[in-house]
């Protein structure tokens, strides 16, 4: 062997091979997020592009015709229609109705309901046996029990005396009866929540404040509610989320009326989108609704922070 | 062996050169899932191989309620239908959309076919500027259905024979309707059709009474809801149900087929329902009113696709389907547009639950009658109107205000 042939065999036994156990981690790490990453590019991040770059067009789904007008669709919703800040007015207040009510009565089942009695399962079910049942099936239900005169809301109020409205007629009262039936229908996912947070909490917090001789309420405000804080942000957001996004109750039970009184902010992107085809204004709106949620939840975020700095 | 060998590749190459057309299939959505339906369909799609034996066309189901976004999402998807049913109020919506191609020339050209025998007013919806876009293959009068039982047990005449009597107009209607919901505590005397004419059914409730007035909704880009005729229509209508309280009010069931109310106003179709009802019927014209008679009448189309692959193989099943002796078949179901189905005897006896003497008064609408306004831009003026009308249907309701308002928030569309 020449000295040169020498000198290339050692370089060759110590040059490192590619796929290092760094790089074997890395690959195998990339392989188990692949079916979500696949997933999340296919069904989230591309439609969300997609939509991104419709909001600047004004395409008619139906003629396929379609033409770039940058922020025309932006600056007709925000300055020009003025159906918009209706809507938008409507869902603010669908959302201001919906997420205390949920939460707060979320949180009364799940105190009533945490600690283990008999029959607690039972009701345990049964407050979350609407989240799990069809949509449209207790949209439909609903609308039949709320009717004028003949419904069977009136007709008990009836019997205590009370002149119900005519629930899904007037304004007011139809965004009413949409929140509470919405409320009814999805409290028992958040009472879930907040079941699982309170058997979290180590009753030995809540007896050293006993023995301090803390009243009931002094133990829920100044132990039990701060330790539920995560929570509470959690279920605050997807919440606030999921009533912005409300669409079924309101196609199914008013379909925006009556008075355009309840045409909430994702209805009016369906009909914008799939009644008039106007697909380009419909991804501007959802867009503007994108931006308002995130808005929220960053603000909430911030809350949430300062609260426990 | 070599002139076997020789003799067999000829045989073989020329039963490539005589062996059949490729096979082909139409695809065809329609709204309906009845299984009679379905089957009469499939027995027109099979007679159309004797003219064109490697056709298959295929009937696809879509609810009504889904079609139009349905059909819009596979026309812009790239996976269109060939052909299919239309409905009347979307019609002008896609043919200014341009995705429907004319038919015209293929029905000019077949054999037989008499586009003449279809009347004009029956053809004006699905036609532009002489171009024929689309067939239509029902044309079904919107009839008055009375609960007879009701009326006898009221010591009333019921609509049919008033109607035979001459006196069967909006007054008539109006007291017979508070007789009636008078004589049932908890019934009432009439119901919009399927329930829905405080939403869905606006024009269906109102526009029978406007016409008979003499009103319109609109036309020539004028609207007409503000008009004497109109305002004097829906007064009427107005005080039916917050006055005499013979109509089913706005967030009440009052359903007709469970007896519930003792008139409504809907399609013949409509009487597939009658035998389960329990009770005894009948179905008379619409009143009339101070300008007379004014029938209504609902259509629906086929058409052909613009982005069809076959789009000449589906006008030529749309020739097929719509000639004489296929709508004779299909007015079973659907009341045909073509006059000389209409004048036989056959369609006065085609329809086993009503009486030939009450068909003879379907033809008469049918022959007559009008279809609903219709618009390029029907949708967004339905969705304009719709929070105006809301504010019209309440006990204190200026009727002739909340109209001028239905005016203002359409007319930009018009």
């Amino acid at each position: 062997m020449t000295p040169s042939e020498k000198t290339a065999t050692m370089a060759h036994a110590t040059r490192v091979p590619w796929l290092t156990l760094r790089r074997k981690e890395a690959f195998e790490a990339w392989l188990f997020v692949s079916p979500t990453l696949i997933g999340f590019i296919i069904f989230f991040l591309g439609p969300l592009i997609a939509v991104g770059l419709y909001s600047l067009t004004e395409w008619n789904l139906l003629s396929q015709e379609s033409t770039f007008v940058g922020v025309e669709n932006f600056r007709d919703a925000l300055t020009v229609n003025p159906d918009f800040w209706l809507v938008v007015r409507n869902s603010a207040l669908f959302a201001l109705g919906l997420v205390p009510m949920n939460m707060a009565l979320a949180l009364t089942l799940a105190l009533a309901l945490s600690r283990p009695f008999f029959g607690v399962v039972f009701f345990r079910t049964i407050f979350f046996a609407p989240v799990i049942t069809s949509a449209v099936a207790w949209a439909i239900v609903w609308k039949f029990l709320l009717q004028g005169e003949a419904g069977a809301v009136n007709q008990l109020l009836a019997s205590i005396g009370i002149d119900g409205p005519n629930w899904l007629r007037e304004p007011d009262w139809a965004m009413f009866a949409v929140i509470v039936t919405r409320v009814i229908k999805m409290v028992g996912l958040n009472m879930i929540l907040y079941i699982a947070a309170l058997q979290a909490i180590p009753r030995d917090y809540e007896q050293a404040a006993q023995l301090e001789g803390a009243s009931r309420w002094q133990i829920f405000h100044m132990v039990i509610w701060p330790l539920l804080a995560p929570t509470t942000l959690i279920i605050m957001v997807i919440t606030t989320i999921g009533s912005f996004k409300v669409f079924d109750h309101i196609y199914l039970m008013t379909g925006g009326g009556p008075e355009n009184g309840t045409l909430v902010l994702a209805y009016y992107i369906y009909q914008q989108g799939f009644e008039f085809f106007n697909v380009g204004y419909a991804s501007a709106l959802a867009i503007i609704m994108f931006v308002i949620v995130l808005a929220l939840t960053i603000v909430q975020l911030i809350l949430r922070q300062k609260g426990s700095g | 062996m070599f002139r076997t060998k020789i003799t067999a590749a000829a045989l073989l190459g020329a039963s490539f050169l005589v062996s059949p057309a490729v096979a082909q299939e139409l695809r065809f959505t329609v709204w309906t899932g009845n299984d009679a339906h379905l089957s009469m369909l499939n027995s027109i799609g099979d007679s159309f191989k004797a003219s064109h034996p490697d056709v298959t066309v295929t009937f696809e189901t879509i609810p009504a309620g889904d079609y139009i976004q349905k059909l819009t999402f596979q026309l812009a998807g790239g996976t269109p239908p060939d052909l299919g049913w239309m409905f009347e109020n979307s019609m002008p919506t896609f043919v200014k959309a341009g995705v429907l191609d004319e038919l015209t020339p293929t029905l000019a050209a077949t054999d037989g076919y008499d586009l003449e025998d279809f009347s004009k007013p029956a053809m004006a919806l699905w036609s532009k500027d002489d171009a024929v876009y689309g067939v239509p293959f029902s044309t079904s009068p919107f009839m008055m259905f009375f609960n007879k039982d009701m009326f006898d047990a009221a010591g009333l005449e019921d609509p049919l024979t008033l109607a035979d009597k001459g006196e069967w107009d909006m007054a008539k209607f109006r007291e017979v309707s508070a007789a009636l919901a008078a004589a049932n505590e908890g019934k009432w005397g009439f119901e919009f059709k399927d329930g829905q004419g405080y939403d869905s059914r606006i024009m269906h409730a109102i526009m029978p009474p406007i016409r008979v007035y003499g009103g319109n909704a609109f036309a020539g880009g004028e609207c007409g809801f503000e008009k004497p005729e109109a305002v004097a229509a829906v007064t009427q209508l107005h005080e039916m149900i917050f006055k005499d309280g013979s109509i089913v009010p706005p967030g009440e069931q009052g359903d007709f087929f469970s007896g519930s109310s003792a008139m409504t106003i809907n399609q013949i179709s409509r009487a597939s329902k009658m035998p389960d009802a329990g009770f005894n019927w009948g179905i008379a014209p619409l009143p009339t009113g101070p300008a007379g008679a004014s029938p209504v009448i609902g259509q629906a189309g086929l058409v052909v696709f613009s982005k069809s692959k076959n789009p000449e193989l589906a006008k030529e099943f749309i020739a097929h389907m719509t000639n004489a002796e296929n709508v004779a078949v299909m007015a079973q179901f659907f009341p045909p547009a073509r006059k000389s189905v209409l004048d036989s005897e056959a369609f006065t006896n085609a329809n086993a639950l009503i009486p030939a003497a009450q068909m003879a008064n379907v033809k008469a609408a049918i022959s007559d009658g009008q279809v609903l306004p219709s618009h390029e831009r029907t949708p967004q003026i339905e969705a304009a109107m719709k929070p105006r009308f809301d504010a019209l249907w309440k006990a204190d309701a200026n009727v002739e205000e909340a109209l001028k308002a239905v005016c203002a928030a359409i007319q930009s569309e018009l």
